[in-house]
């Protein structure tokens, strides 16, 4: 450590003790620094100057004649000429041996390291003659490989480190949900346990992050965002689980199974040549798994996940590269040759990739469904006049519905393509069905929104032009082409959330439609409630489907930033304003264990269980009024107090009132009898028109 | 009932006012002619012509025979209620923002604008002579710059000393003979918009942008409760009956030059009812279309009335189910 003590007589000679003694600012004799200079300053430790800085631009060419004195000048020229095209030599250095001969090796000087890099990497192995090879190394090198030891020594295991029970939050005994709320314009952060009848704090602290948080897919982390990089927080108390230095961070994103992290920054720096943009991490470990660099400006996530972590992909120019866990290399040591391809997704529980290929003058787009780690084509389909393709995927992997954005006439101007005329198509793949066959459904109107129930076969969309905007359920069946459930006309919407356990659906106009709400049942397609929370700009559904959450949010909208809290039927619970709320999140649950079998069973023992809750809120509800009441009993009780105190007070000042307004009783409006005087006031009791005859 | 609406300003109201009695209601606005009205059927009797600014504060002797009115204009005028003609003009330095009379009405405490390199000030002028008051004030305290502006001002309830609302959020207590500050209330965090006492003049309600209404206990300046809402405050008052139908009303809404870039239906310009001892919100009311600027319980507390930014006045008489409604304790 640089800091020392510094002996403490060395400035008191000769001052006297006139002045004041300066406070003492040293730490004392077994002081121990609990902060490492790494964590204090990093980033500076980072910039300091390194022994090599200086030789980092020096090789040392191996494999040269040895000459003596005399041919030495025309050795040079010769090594000059082979070396001067990657850059100019600033210095050269030829040893002799005791005869005067070149020892066969130098050293060469470029102006700097990428120079010199690109030396060794040109001409090393170079063939100067029969009987001379130039064996080309930096420097800097000799230094790095004469510092690895010989023998093989393991690595000391890390001590164990005791993070406690990171799955507390889902031992709640009542299963109430967490949400996680930034507020005061993003300097506050926190989280609450969304509890009957009040929701109770569970953390709050300043400066949590410094932009947003993001909950892991499976709830276990709370990430937060910091210009150094990312902080993940979880267990009972939200403690500090795991960082990841990544400067300048600002996007992040989890692998379904919450094993790596991976974060993206647009901060590089220069001095290093190592890949920064994008880092994928070990969660547990907190180690930089591998580093990668992104085009400007990437589509966020770059790198997509299998469902089970064991493969990510990115698309890159003609190929899709897929790189396997936890080696983190290339699958098959190959990308996917495919040329055109626009965009890709994978299965959300298989491992297939879905990817959608461009026209190309005569031949059509294409979509593909591809087995990993097979790379087996198990599907395809071809479109013609195509201007765009999104996939989605149905949560359970059953289907995946392509919209397709075709187009009725192309037009070329110069280097682009203008589509008009254009319609929609749905391509719905059966995923669960032998050859997976695909079922069309074209819509003429444009697509605003589109959305799979995350269970079961329905979906939804909301198309047209607004404000004549139509929501519309399809059921898809097995064999048979989709078919209309239930048609919406007119609804001021433009976006549809379905509730995490299928079934009822929330239509919501969010921001400029001013927040219309609408709860629909789609067993019956029952509107269950139609409401409004004015300028919502977010719908949240908490993840067991029972309360949706809509919030104004302070990024959207300056004034009445709040969040609403509603049951799954549309019925208010909850207005809480929040001074600048910006954002309001669920924290995820994990997948529930439970067999199918066993929800059939407690779908069918419902009513049982359901008097049990009924009887529990109950309780609540009535502790809960029981408290209030309480509570004003006091205040009513202080109050009256206050009041007697008071009235007392004011008779006692009667006679100095009587003597301030010259003996006149004016406490009352009816204590002083000469004040009233008879007066007549005029009232219009009604207007009458009548017509006279003449 | 259906509310009177009593139109006879061209501009946003400022400051309404009923008389000790409740038979008058007085109403200034930012046009420079204060008007008078018969309170029971909203008949205009008359106004008081003779400024030439904005008419920010007014105040009614207790035996309604002097008006006394604060402008912009730099002057403050009294008044002869009955005929209308100006007894008085007490020419300022800068606007007069808070007139109010004393207990007894032999004196009025003003506050002034920080204007034009003078202070805000605190005065305190003898108006026993009404048709010959002396300009010079008897009491003469410098605001600024020790303190923030002063905005209105209201007496203590036996002449001994006044309270002044500040544009920072506080109230100052000042002793009314030495003009020294007594006691600081330092609660709200933005400008005092309006102050009135209760019909007792033990306890001090102060209206404030910062959204909230809050009660004082006068003597003391200990805050005792606080009313929330999510608008500016612009005014607020307690109910005469404080002692049956503990309530307060507060009146406000969304700044007028914020609502024109937004929707007028987050203005929220609803008169807001709130028990007194527990702080919840339980009635609105609504009509205004711009925020209220000043409200007022009409003295027999079966009434209120409210003075908007729209210009109009609105008088209204308590249903029964205002008397009927209870809360549970």
């Amino acid at each position: 450590m640089a800091k020392k003590n510094k002996p403490k007589t060395l400035d008191n000679e000769d001052d006297g003790g006139a002045e004041e003694e300066e406070p003492d600012f040293s730490d004392p004799e077994d002081f121990v620094e609990e902060i490492t200079e790494e964590e204090l300053l990093g980033d500076l430790l980072r910039q300091k100057p390194k022994e090599t800085d200086g030789v980092e631009s020096v090789i040392i060419v191996d494999g040269v004649p040895s000459v003596g004195a005399e041919r030495l000048e025309k050795l040079k020229n010769v090594v000059r000429k082979i070396f001067k095209e990657y850059g100019t030599l600033l210095n050269e250095f030829y040893p002799m041996n005791e005869e005067g001969k070149t020892k066969g090796y130098i050293f060469l000087e470029f102006k700097d390291r990428a120079a010199a890099e690109e030396a060794v990497r040109q001409r090393n192995n170079y063939k100067l003659d029969k009987q001379h090879t130039f064996l080309c190394n930096l420097f800097t090198d000799f230094d790095k490989y004469e510092n690895i030891p010989d023998e093989f020594v393991a690595p000391t295991p890390q001590p164990y480190k005791d993070l406690g029970n990171m799955s507390f939050y889902l031992l709640d005994e009542n299963c109430f949900d967490q949400f996680s709320i930034i507020c005061d314009g993003g300097t506050t952060t926190a989280i609450y346990l969304n509890s009957v009848p009040e929701a109770v704090e569970i953390a709050k602290r300043e400066r949590w992050t410094e932009t947003y948080v993001r909950w892991s897919p499976r709830g276990t982390y709370l990430a937060t965002f910091h210009g150094k990089g990312i902080a993940l927080w979880g267990g009972e108390e939200f403690h500090q689980v795991q960082k990841y230095s990544h400067l300048g961070v600002q996007f992040i994103d989890f692998s379904p199974c919450e094993k790596y992290i991976v974060t993206f920054s647009q901060h590089v720096d220069q001095r290093s040549e190592e890949p920064q943009s994008i880092i994928i991490w070990d969660v547990r470990s907190g180690q930089k798994k591998r580093a990668f660099n992104a085009e400007k400006p990437p589509v966020w996530p770059v790198f997509k996940w299998s469902n089970d972590d064991k493969y990510f992909a990115r698309i890159g120019e003609d190929m899709l590269s897929v790189y396997e866990t936890p080696s983190f290399g290339l699958l098959d040591k190959k990308s996917i040759k495919v040329m055109g391809i626009k965009d890709f997704s994978w299965s959300p529980t298989d491992n297939i990739l879905a990817y959608w290929i461009a026209e190309d003058k005569d031949v059509p787009a294409k979509v593909s469904l591809v087995s990993i780690p097979s790379r087996e084509e198990i599907r395809t389909k071809n479109l013609f006049n195509v201007a765009d393709c999104k996939m989605h995927w149905q949560k359970c992997g059953d289907y995946l519905c392509v919209k397709v954005a075709r187009y009725a006439k192309a037009k070329r101007e110069k280097n682009e393509v203008k589509y008009s005329g254009i319609y929609y198509n749905f391509e719905i793949f059966h995923m669960r069905e032998k050859g997976i066959p695909v079922d069309s459904l074209e819509i003429k109107e444009s697509i605003q929104a589109f959305a799979w129930e995350p269970v079961n076969n329905k979906f939804g969309i909301i198309s047209g032009e607004p404000p004549s905007v139509n929501v519309t359920f399809f059921q898809v069946n097995k064999g048979q082409a989709p078919s209309e459930l239930k048609k919406l006309e007119k609804r001021p919407c433009n976006n549809l959330f379905w509730s995490p356990q299928g079934q009822f659906v929330v239509l919501a106009g969010l921001r400029n439609m001013s927040g219309a709400l609408e709860f629909i049942d789609t067993k019956d397609f029952q509107v269950m409630m139609s409401t409004e929370h004015f300028m919502a700009t977010d719908i949240e559904w908490d993840p067991t489907g029972r309360y949706v959450a809509s919030c104004v949010s302070w990024w959207g909208h300056k004034v009445d930033n709040a969040y609403w809290l509603w049951s799954f039927q549309g019925k208010i619970l909850k207005r809480q304003n929040v001074e600048k709320l910006c954002q309001l999140l669920w924290r995820p649950r994990p997948p529930a264990l439970i067999t199918s079998q066993d929800i059939k069973d407690i779908k069918k023992n419902m009513k049982k269980y359901a008097a049990n809750f009924e009887v529990q809120d109950k309780m609540r509800y009535s502790k809960a009024s029981r408290e209030i009441i309480e509570k004003r009993q006091k205040q009513m009780s202080t109050f009256t107090e206050y009041r007697k105190k008071m009235n007392d007070m004011f008779e006692e000042d009667k006679e100095n009132r009587l003597r301030l307004r010259d003996g006149q009783d004016t406490d009352t409006l009816t204590s002083n009898e000469n004040d009233f005087e008879e007066e007549t006031v005029e009232f219009l009791v009604k207007k009458d028109t009548v017509i006279v005859d003449e | 009932m259906k509310p009177l609406m009593l139109q006879g300003h061209e501009r946003s109201i400022t400051k309404i006012l009923f008389n000790r009695e409740g038979d008058l209601l007085f109403s200034a606005s930012k046009d420079p002619k204060p008007n008078v009205w018969y309170s029971i059927n909203g008949e205009r009797l008359g106004t008081y012509d003779g400024h030439s600014g904005a008419v920010w504060s007014i105040d009614i002797k207790w035996d309604s025979s002097l008006f006394i009115t604060g402008s912009a204009d730099q002057t403050m005028r009294i008044w002869d209620v009955e005929t209308g003609s100006s007894l008085a003009n007490l020419e300022m330095k800068t606007s007069v923002r808070g007139v109010n009379f004393s207990y007894s009405g032999t004196m009025i405490a003003y506050t002034t604008d920080k204007m034009m390199g003078h202070n805000s000030e605190l005065s305190i002028v003898d108006v026993r002579e009404p048709n010959n008051v002396d300009a010079t004030p008897i009491m003469k305290t410098q605001v600024t710059p020790s303190n923030a502006k002063a905005l209105s001002v209201l007496w203590g309830p036996l002449d001994e000393y006044v309270v002044t609302g500040h544009e920072d959020g506080c109230i100052i207590k000042w002793d009314m003979r030495t003009g020294k500050k007594m006691e600081v209330g330092q609660e709200h965090t933005k400008q005092i918009k309006d102050m009135q006492l209760s019909h007792d003049g033990m306890m001090l309600i102060t209206a404030s942008k910062d959204s909230t209404a809050r009660l004082w206990d006068l003597a003391t300046l200990e805050p005792l409760k606080v009313y929330k809402t999510d608008r500016p405050v612009n005014s607020a008052a307690v109910s005469p009956l404080v002692d049956t139908y503990p309530h307060v009303v507060l009146g406000g809404g969304q700044e007028a030059m914020d609502v024109t870039t937004t929707s007028s239906r987050i203005g929220k310009f609803d008169a807001r009812f709130f028990h007194l001892v527990f702080e919840d919100e339980f009635a609105r009311v609504k009509g205004h279309f711009g925020p209220i600027n000043s409200i007022s319980f009409h003295p027999n507390g079966r009434g209120y009335a409210s003075g908007g930014e729209d210009g109009y006045v609105r008088v209204h008489v308590f249903d029964d189910a205002y008397y009927q409604f209870k809360f549970d304790f």
